[in-house]
């Protein structure tokens, strides 16, 4: 077989590993705690506060009554993104390795 | 580097890597929308700017960050450091310890009433053995510090003979506890300590005359409870009489104890049961734990009365020890009715009204 068709082939297979770790997961459990560890830490370190403080400046660009959901999302979501700390990221991401060590069927 | 030159093991790392990457990102981006949520509904729901108000009021309730004092401004130990002059004893003491002095040196508050009422009772037994002058000029000086070991001592000994704590964890012992019922009653009584060896034998005499008198095992000492007390057999007062009078001892007002045990086991009589059931009628106030223990016990001994004991006797006496002193009479009544009767289908009618006594109770 050759490089392309090889590379379908891993993709499928992949995307269906990835279907099957996603739903491990959220069965398990897991995905809420990981979702509330991560909510916690990013309290902790102030990154809701300074994002509230860009969204306190979109409201005001974009006029007080007229501001939408999809605004926000749109002008939120980058920063948030961007902003998240490396500690965190790295704490999270070993539990996420840890899981993955534990229930991946690889 | 094509995919082919890759091993299988580092493709597998890095599928996981990036498998275990966009999980965060999703879980990330999972909270930037929560928090767009948050924001857009505080916003049509006008709470969104509550904790901004006019540029004054801000600066008057800013964060203090000056060194010695906290956030809001205020002084820590202000009057740590500050001494007032006692206006009694013209003393000067510390400013936290001033309100405790003012009370011991003006002899008046809760504490102080009691510091001299114990004085005086440790002083009146101070005096009959020998006291020095000088102990009592030192209780004067240091109200607080020797006071207070004067306090634990005393505690430490009323605790130490009689208390209800400790026999708890003599509670199964064959009976030889009748102090923790007369703990409270008799407390000025036990701690005097009837020692059965100091009295003369007519003394004794008339003390087995009237009390129970079964010595205890573990403090030595003569129950005083009446005749009749149910924490020790005939059996015991009788021995008890025999050792310290010896022969001559004079008959308990009771009764043969054999004649009574064997009439109790054999008649199965409705007149024994009510009679030993009477306890709920006496002068002390059981402690629940211990009306438990003589519940069982009780059952224990009516074991050979009833033919049925398995089914029955573990949900009585459950319930018993919960509402122990209240079911005392209604017990024993049922009690009566079920012990001459040993067979299997006549037991079964009383049953039903206990179980509906018990809903009543719950």
């Amino acid at each position: 077989m050759h490089g392309n068709a090889m590379k379908r082939v891993n993709m499928s297979k992949e995307s269906q590993m990835r279907a099957a770790i996603n739903q491990k997961l959220i069965e398990m459990g897991e995905r809420e705690r990981l979702k509330e560890l991560l909510r916690a830490k990013l309290i902790e370190c102030g990154w809701k506060d300074q994002l509230k403080a860009h969204c306190k400046d979109v409201i005001r660009e974009k006029g007080f009554e007229h501001v939408t959901v999809e605004d926000l999302v749109a002008e939120i979501t980058p920063k948030g993104r961007a902003l998240v700390p490396d500690s965190v990221k790295k704490e999270l991401l070993q539990r996420i390795r840890a899981f993955l060590a534990q229930h991946s069927a690889l | 580097m094509t995919m082919e030159e890759m091993t299988q093991s580092d493709l597998d790392n890095t599928k996981l890597e990036s498998v275990a990457h966009d999980i965060l990102m999703d879980l990330v981006e999972d909270a930037c929308l929560g928090l767009c949520f948050e924001v857009h509904r505080a916003v049509k729901q006008g709470y969104f700017l509550l904790d901004e108000t006019d540029v004054e009021s801000m600066k008057d309730f800013e964060i203090v960050d000056r060194p010695g004092v906290d956030i809001f401004g205020q002084v820590y130990n202000q009057w740590k450091n500050k001494e007032c002059v006692c206006p009694n004893c013209e003393r000067g003491i510390a400013a936290s310890r001033f309100a405790p002095h003012l009370e011991k040196c003006l002899g008046m508050g809760r504490n102080s009433s009691r510091i001299a009422s114990r004085r005086i009772a440790s002083s009146n037994n101070v005096n009959r053995s020998e006291s020095d002058q000088e102990d009592n000029d030192d209780l004067n000086d240091n109200d607080w510090s020797y006071g207070s070991e004067k306090k634990t001592k005393k505690r430490k000994s009323d605790k130490n003979s009689n208390s209800p704590r400790r026999s708890k964890s003599l509670k199964h012992k064959n009976g030889e506890l009748g102090s923790h019922f007369s703990a409270d009653q008799y407390r000025y009584h036990c701690n005097s300590g009837i020692n059965y060896e100091t009295l003369g034998p007519d003394e004794l005499r008339s003390l087995l005359m009237t009390q129970c008198g079964v010595v205890s095992e573990h403090t030595k000492r003569m129950c005083t409870r009446s005749l009749k007390c149910p924490q020790h057999t005939d059996e015991q007062r009788r021995a008890v009489r025999l050792s310290l009078l010896g022969p001559a001892a004079p008959a308990l007002p009771d009764g043969d104890a054999v004649v009574e045990s064997d009439s109790y086991e054999a008649t199965n009589g409705q007149q024994v049961p009510i009679g030993r059931l009477h306890w709920g009628g006496s002068s002390d106030v059981s402690p629940s734990d211990s009306t438990s223990s003589k519940a069982s016990e009780f059952f224990g001994t009516n074991n050979s009365v009833s033919t049925k004991p398995k089914k029955k006797k573990p949900s009585l006496s459950l319930s018993s020890a919960g509402q122990g002193r209240a079911l005392g009479g209604g017990f024993g009544a049922l009690h009566g009715d079920l012990g001459p009767s040993n067979h299997r289908k006549k037991n079964k009618h009383p049953v039903t009204p206990t179980a509906g006594i018990y809903e009543d109770m719950n």
